[in-house]
């Protein structure tokens, strides 16, 4: 049989081994409702009445009115969105998602930070520049629709309870081990000031009125998790003989149908994934036999996605792109006789 | 802002004068409302005290306290106090205070009172145990007669929503 050497080169190493395809970690968002409280400068009165008789007579009589205002309780939450983000080594504009949520009881502004130096993880993820953005199309991702954070620019204002979807953007360093992680944290701090719990902070709440830090301190921060999987590829080569005589012997003038399929099988992505075969020694090319998943490929250079490369020894050259699970099994065949 | 100081200023200054017309009467009624903070002390206890309400925000606990003084010459008989709830406050349940009283709610905005494990909230054709968020009033009814000179008081807590 004639089996030839192949090669599928792709942007990370292919692997034979089968990996568990990694599960989504869904970090638990809880769907309290944040309830922000009586709003900000409202003024709460009371006065109680008190009905008596005396000398047979029956009177009414009320109590002055003890009053007091609302202040502004400055509280923010940053909750991540995404589960765990499969990425390779040297990927770019991988995003996270977060939202921010005025939890507050007061109109807030607030000062977003990225920050993916933490400890406690494998590698650091390199922020895109620029990092922060807000998530414009609501696509839960980066795309090109999304708006930049600018800080001091276009700081979110909230109202209270109101929340707004951001994403942080890292690109991935090279030479990323299988199985490691890399975080990034959003932090988000109130415009009217930070402090301990309680503290009030004279004149920096709506209008004027007093503001007092709430239980997050005014500011809170949130990071999400890049995890490398490394490609796992299933590469299969088979072989079909005809000879001249209707039978399946090898002898001279045979033809050999090539059939290779490509998969990649667990959550990483073969990128820019291109499939090489050199024409086996004593046999010849049949023109005009590449195909890919039934659709013939043209030998010469072009827009199409392969060619007979003929710059040195003969090879079959198939790009497939960047594949993942989703993509399914690429089917490539070509043909070659036996001299 | 500064405006909203003005008109509260001139509602007080108002309602002073006013009040101090009514105390020519034979009851004098005063309520004052202070926030409740809890702190811990070095034996590790919580310690409750109370300081002016002025720096309330959602989650906050205030006590309103009622002071009534027979300023009269007579026996004040029958004194009933009714205190209106806040719909921005929840009272706190089991918080109601009065030396010689007996004390009830409305959850139908004063229309009627009943002690708090008999009151009903009709929802969607059903009937529930009233909540202490479904409380509209307080009313706090002496036992005894108020003599002249006399003074009694009334309290009860309530959370900022």
């Amino acid at each position: 049989m004639f089996f030839t050497e192949w090669n599928l080169t792709a942007r990370l190493k292919a692997t034979l081994r089968l990996q568990l395809v990694l599960a989504s970690i869904l970090i638990a968002c809880s769907n309290t409702a944040w309830a922000s409280g009586t709003a900000a400068g409202t003024v709460i009165d009371n006065m109680a009445t008190v009905n008596f008789d005396l000398g047979g007579i029956n009177n009414t009589q009320n109590s002055n009115t003890a009053t007091m205002t609302v202040l502004e309780r400055l509280d923010v939450v940053v909750t991540l969105q995404s589960p765990q983000v499969l990425v390779s080594s040297n990927e770019t504009s991988r995003s996270l998602l977060f939202t921010v949520t005025n939890t507050g009881n007061g109109d807030g502004e607030f000062e977003l930070f990225i920050d993916s130096t933490l400890s406690g993880d494998d590698f650091d993820p390199l922020p895109a520049s620029p990092a922060i953005y807000y998530d414009t199309d609501a696509s839960g991702d980066f795309t090109a629709g999304d708006v930049t954070y600018v800080p001091a620019g276009n700081d979110p204002q909230l109202a209270a309870d109101e929340s707004v979807d951001m994403l942080l953007v890292n690109d991935m360093p090279p030479a990323l081990t299988d199985a490691w992680l890399g975080r990034s944290q959003l932090t988000a701090t109130s415009t009217a000031g930070t402090g301990l719990p309680g503290e009030a902070l004279i004149g920096a709440g709506d209008g004027g009125i007093d503001a007092v830090v709430g239980a997050s301190g005014g500011t809170s921060a949130a990071f999400g998790e890049y995890l490398v999987a490394d490609v796992g590829l299933s590469i299969l080569k088979s072989v079909a003989v005809s000879d001249p005589f209707g039978g399946t012997e090898p002898t001279v003038g045979a033809t050999l149908t090539y059939t290779v399929t490509v998969e990649v099988t667990n959550g990483g992505t073969a990128t820019a994934s291109v499939f090489s075969d050199p024409i086996p020694q004593f046999s010849t090319y049949v023109a005009n036999s590449i195909s890919l998943n039934g659709g013939n490929l043209t030998d010469g250079i072009d827009v199409d996605a392969g060619e007979l490369d003929t710059s040195g020894q003969p090879t079959v050259v198939v790009r497939l792109g960047d594949l993942t699970l989703a993509d399914g099994i690429q089917t490539i065949e070509f043909q070659v006789t036996i001299d | 802002m500064k405006t909203l100081t003005k008109l509260t200023l001139i509602a007080t200054t108002f309602l002073t004068l006013t009040v101090f017309a009514q105390e020519q009467g034979h009851l004098n009624v005063r309520t004052t409302v202070q926030k409740e903070v809890v702190t811990v002390n070095e034996s590790g206890e919580a310690e409750r005290n109370l300081v002016p309400a002025d720096t309330v925000v959602p989650g906050d606990d205030v006590v309103y306290t009622i002071t009534f003084t027979n300023i009269s010459d007579e026996t004040a008989e029958n004194i009933v106090i009714t205190n209106p709830i806040s719909k921005n406050l929840t009272y706190v349940q089991g918080s109601a205070f009065g030396p010689g009283t007996v004390i009830e709610f409305s959850v139908d905005n004063g229309k009627s009172f009943a002690a708090p494990e008999k009151l009903l909230v009709a929802t969607d054709g059903d009937t529930r145990p009233a909540r202490a968020e479904d409380f509209t009033h307080v009313r706090w009814t002496l036992q005894n007669d108020l003599l002249a000179g006399a003074q009694g008081m009334a309290r009860f807590k309530a959370r900022l929503n």
